[in-house]
């Protein structure tokens, strides 16, 4: 393998206005082979096509590319397929056009930025046909392929074009089982020589001889990660399997007879709500009003009380007996127990996960979000075991329900914590600053599991941040603390 | 006022001392029923007093605090507890006539000067709630025939009790009705009602009685919790500065051993704290043990004694009516001791280590627990009662030492418990001189070295089988089951 060193600099490429990818900054060195990742849209096969000339560079450099590129993409694929149909529509003679058959297609390889001196391989794209089963299609025209045969020839093409870059934009897709096994063990060898770059929507995919991976968010790069930094590498992945999984969320233990709520009533009524320390008051008349299914954010500094607020509600504040509360058809102090409260409440914070230093694993932390308990000590059902399972496989990790939680990392306990939270499908899902503490993969993937939480269940989300970026889709309303109450 | 105790026939004494059963779950079935609506006041905000109150109140009951007045007017801390956390409070005058039921969760020494103010405020047919039964029992204070009297007593301090709850837990808590005192037999409803109230069912409770729970306490308190970690400290100490070891590390071993080798305990009773040790070294541990137990037995079966003819209350009372000169005095003298004078080192002690080093402390740890329990359930005390109050709580107290050495350790437990701990230490520093004599540094801060650990498999078995067949492990194998049945996760 040849040394080189290609560098997108503070790089901005327009894709015909329809998309931009903005201030991307990567270096691609000998030795590494990168894999693409991003959920659809975010930008991935258009990062991938900047590196075969495809796009206008609107600002920044792109430097260091070798001489032959060769690229495979639905992309190309549809524009070879576009200009067999245009030859056919040209066609102004009265004779019905077969199209272009598939040998001169092959034959006619252009190499991206290659020169004529140095022709494809003739010869190994022949051995190609044999072994991907071309051979019977060779004489038929290109456009009558199915999917999968375009788009084996068009792995031929770029295989054969003798390339110093190759890449493959979601290689994998459409082909049967055997041209998959095939390939992958052909990168595998040929990875020892030519420098990839592979797209790909599901890790699991992932070819071993990756290197590095590149995750594209809303057109920009975000995240590098090597393949050998295991828990950066886990982290992506389990953020791509919460983006990208058909999972729905698991549904609520049927066998559990939540008392039902009276739904003309609001969940939540503060009236004239204060908190006051003797030497502070740290908020004072607020009121407050929640309604089913009204999701709300609440901002504010540090110290504006936004926790204390909320222990109001949960009732883990003493002073909520000495304040006008009404939640879940229970006036505050008038003999209800705080886990009749509790029951219908599910609450994420990172307290809480400093409260929860128990030595159980996954599956019973999740369990004991039935329980409103920090640990597991009631005897769970079946169905409860079965359904935080179906948790475990949402967040990516249905292969270790046995796995103690305090060895998860910081961003896996928290994701399990929201699962926790939202097992017995709680009508008031309380989210106090659920992304502190996290790194941005991890920030991301919270978001994601929220995100999925909003869009796919009956439950109301109260959710309190002071990062005004992490907004979460489908909240709408706003309470900001100031800090210097009264608010 | 007289000794209650004594004025019982010995049938009686005897049935009251053998009372105790853990109740199961099943038992609970009817909540926190028994007491709601019903006005419960505390007396006494302190640690227990707060958090039983909290507790109490977040399961639905009706929880204010009656404080003396110069502490309302004073604003004392008693005062702040209890408004900073949004309780009602008053005078006793303003809220004791109206009190369903009175939870006197002072201090003991205060407990006859407490009730005797209250019990004229009291509404007829209240219920008056304890948390340790000395006042009745010792004191023979004489409670209204009208009034109930319960006792409710949570194993722990009171911030794990309120710490434990909020996880969805409890602790382990036992309670007692006054059988004199029980004119409408609604003691053990109102009992069973206020555990739940405060969680202690889901951890288990046991139920005893007053005489059991008191006679229990006190010998477990002042023998094996108390009084030997405290000579065991000051002899091991001593011994390894004789022996030439790092002060530094002597201090360490001991403030962090005590915990270290009772964790073991309290998983796994004495067998497992025994088998941490390699073969010679459990061996040796069996040995000095059993020669431990020869000596210190007359020792052990005195403070029972005097537990039970009511002579340590007695003498204890008269301390406390001499303004706790001697208390207050021995408590100094523990300060100046050559231990609680040199800070632990920051050398890394792994936690073998304090094993391999401590064969000594094993030993009197299985010596004292084994010899309170032994003279516990030879007093009529029954084996569940004599479980709790020696094996089962030596963690507890040996949790106190390592966050705060022997004389916070005293100034943090009860006077009563810290009384009997120095008439203990007194009693047993001389009483092992000889013993300590024959001490060396192998097992006592160097650890036994050793080429080879093979010993012999008679020998091995022989010891094994003693460790094992000691009638403490039976029943600490059974209250453990349980405790695990509840799947207490920690």
């Amino acid at each position: 393998m040849e040394g080189f060193s290609i560098t997108l600099d503070a790089l901005s490429v327009d894709f015909d206005g329809r998309f931009q990818l903005r201030d991307i900054d990567w270096t691609i060195r000998t030795g590494e082979h990168w894999l693409i990742t991003g959920t659809n849209g975010s930008g991935k096969s258009a990062l991938a096509a900047t590196l075969a000339g495809d796009g206008t560079v609107e600002s920044g450099t792109l430097s260091g590319l070798p001489g032959r590129i060769a690229l495979v993409s639905y992309e190309r694929q549809a524009e070879l397929i576009a200009a067999e149909r245009r030859k056919d529509d040209a066609d102004i003679l009265d004779v019905i056009s077969e199209g272009t058959p598939v040998s001169e297609i092959i034959d006619a390889t252009p190499v991206d930025g290659g020169s004529d001196d140095e022709p494809m391989d003739r010869q190994l794209a022949q051995e190609l046909v044999d072994t991907l089963g071309l051979r019977p299609l060779m004489g038929r025209a290109f456009r009558k392929l199915s999917t999968g045969e375009t788009r084996k020839v068009m792995l031929i093409r770029a295989l054969a074009s003798r390339p110093q870059l190759l890449v493959l934009d979601e290689p994998f897709d459409g082909l049967d089982h055997d041209s998959l096994h095939w390939l992958q063990g052909y990168l595998q060898t040929l990875s020892e020589t030519v420098p990839m770059v592979l797209v790909l929507n599901r890790f699991d995919e992932c070819p071993d001889f990756i290197t590095d991976v590149a995750y594209t968010d809303d057109g920009q790069l975000t995240h590098r990660v090597q393949r050998s930094d295991e828990a950066a590498f886990a982290e992506l992945s389990h953020l791509l399997h919460l983006q990208t999984t058909d999972l729905a969320l698991p549904p609520a233990d049927t066998a559990a007879n939540l008392p039902p709520l009276d739904p003309a009533e609001p969940l939540v009524r503060l009236t004239g709500a204060t908190i006051r320390y003797p030497d502070n008051t740290v908020f004072e008349d607020l009121d407050w009003t929640i309604e089913p299914s009204v999701h709300w954010q609440v901002t504010g500094p540090n110290g504006s009380g936004k926790t204390c607020l909320l222990s109001l509600i949960t009732g883990d504040h003493p002073q909520c007996y000495v304040n006008d509360i009404r939640v879940f058809g229970f006036q505050r102090g008038s003999g209800e127990s705080i886990w009749q409260i509790k029951q219908y409440i599910g609450y994420v914070s990172t307290a809480l996960q400093w409260e929860y230093r128990v030595g159980t694993s996954l599956r019973n932390v999740i369990i004991s979000g039935f329980f409103d308990s920090i640990g597991l000590y009631s005897k769970s059902s079946d169905q409860q075991k079965a359904i935080a399972d179906e948790w475990l496989a949402l967040l990516g990790m249905a292969d270790q329900p046995n796995t103690p939680f305090t060895e998860l990392s910081f961003g896996e306990q928290r994701l399990v914590l929201i699962a926790r939270a939202m097992v017995k499908h709680p009508p008031l899902l309380i989210l106090d600053e659920p992304c502190l503490g996290l790194d941005d993969i991890n920030r991301q993937l919270v978001l994601a599991l929220i995100e999925r939480i909003c869009q796919a269940s009956e439950t109301t989300v109260l959710y309190v941040n002071h990062r005004e970026q992490d907004r979460i889709r489908g909240i709408d309303n706003h309470l900001a603390l100031t800090g210097d109450q009264p608010s | 006022m007289a000794n209650y105790f004594n004025t019982l026939p010995l049938r009686e004494q005897l049935e009251q001392l053998g009372k105790c059963r853990f109740m199961h779950l099943d038992e609970f079935e009817d909540g926190v029923e028994a007491l709601r609506g019903k006005k419960m006041v505390v007396i006494g905000c302190g640690a227990q007093g707060l958090n039983q109150g909290l507790n109490l109140r977040d399961s639905g009951l009706d929880v204010s605090y009656a404080l003396r007045e110069a502490a309302i007017s004073e604003q004392r801390q008693s005062w702040k507890n209890a408004t900073e956390n949004g309780f009602t409070v008053g005078t006793y005058d303003e809220l004791l006539p109206t009190a369903d039921v009175v939870l006197n969760l002072t201090p003991d020494k205060q407990h006859t000067s407490v009730v005797e103010t209250i019990m004229p405020m009291m509404k007829k047919d209240a219920c008056l709630s304890y948390s340790h039964g000395f006042n009745i029992v010792e004191e023979g204070m004489q409670i209204r025939d009208d009034i109930t009297v319960i006792m409710v007593a949570p194993k722990c301090p009171g911030s794990e009790v309120r710490a434990e709850y909020v996880r969805g837990f409890g602790v382990p808590t036992l309670i007692a009705v006054h059988e004199d005192n029980d004119p409408n037999g609604e003691g053990l409803a109102l009992a069973k009602a206020y555990a739940v109230g405060t969680g202690g069912h889901k951890a288990g409770v046991l139920m005893s009685s007053f005489i059991a729970e008191v006679k229990s306490d006190l010998m477990g308190e002042q023998t094996i919790l108390c009084g030997m970690l405290q000579t065991g400290s000051l002899l091991c100490f001593d011994k390894m500065i004789e022996e030439g070891v790092d002060p530094a590390y002597a201090s360490k071993l001991i403030q962090y051993g005590w915990e270290t080798v009772t964790e073991a305990l309290k998983y796994g009773g004495v067998t497992n704290m025994m088998d941490r040790l390699s073969n010679p070294a459990k061996i040796r541990a069996f040995e000095l043990s059993e020669e431990l137990k020869d000596i210190m037995r007359p020792l052990y079966n005195k403070h029972q004694d005097d537990i039970m003819t009511g002579r340590f209350s007695e003498t204890m009372m008269a301390d406390w009516a001499n303004d706790d000169v001697e208390l207050l005095g021995w408590r100094a003298d523990t300060a100046e001791t050559p231990y609680e004078q040199t800070e632990a080192g920051d050398m890394e002690i792994s936690e073998q280590e304090y094993f391999d080093n401590g064969i000594l402390m094993v030993a009197m740890v299985k010596a004292g627990v084994e010899l309170a329990f032994e003279t516990m359930t030879a007093a009529g005390i029954i084996a569940d009662s004599a479980y709790y109050e020696s094996l089962h709580e030596t963690p507890l107290i040996a949790n106190t030492i390592a966050r705060k050495k022997l004389y916070e350790m005293n100034a943090t437990i009860s006077d009563t418990a810290e009384y009997g701990c120095y008439l203990y230490n007194h009693a047993c520093v001389p009483l092992l001189a000889d013993f300590m004599k024959g001490i060396k540094s192998d097992v006592i801060g160097k650890g036994l070295d050793l080429d080879d650990t093979a010993v012999d498999n008679a020998r091995l078995i022989e010891v094994n089988e003693a460790i094992r067949s000691h009638p403490v492990e039976a029943i600490g194998a059974e209250l453990r089951g349980y405790m695990a049945d509840m799947k207490r996760i920690v």
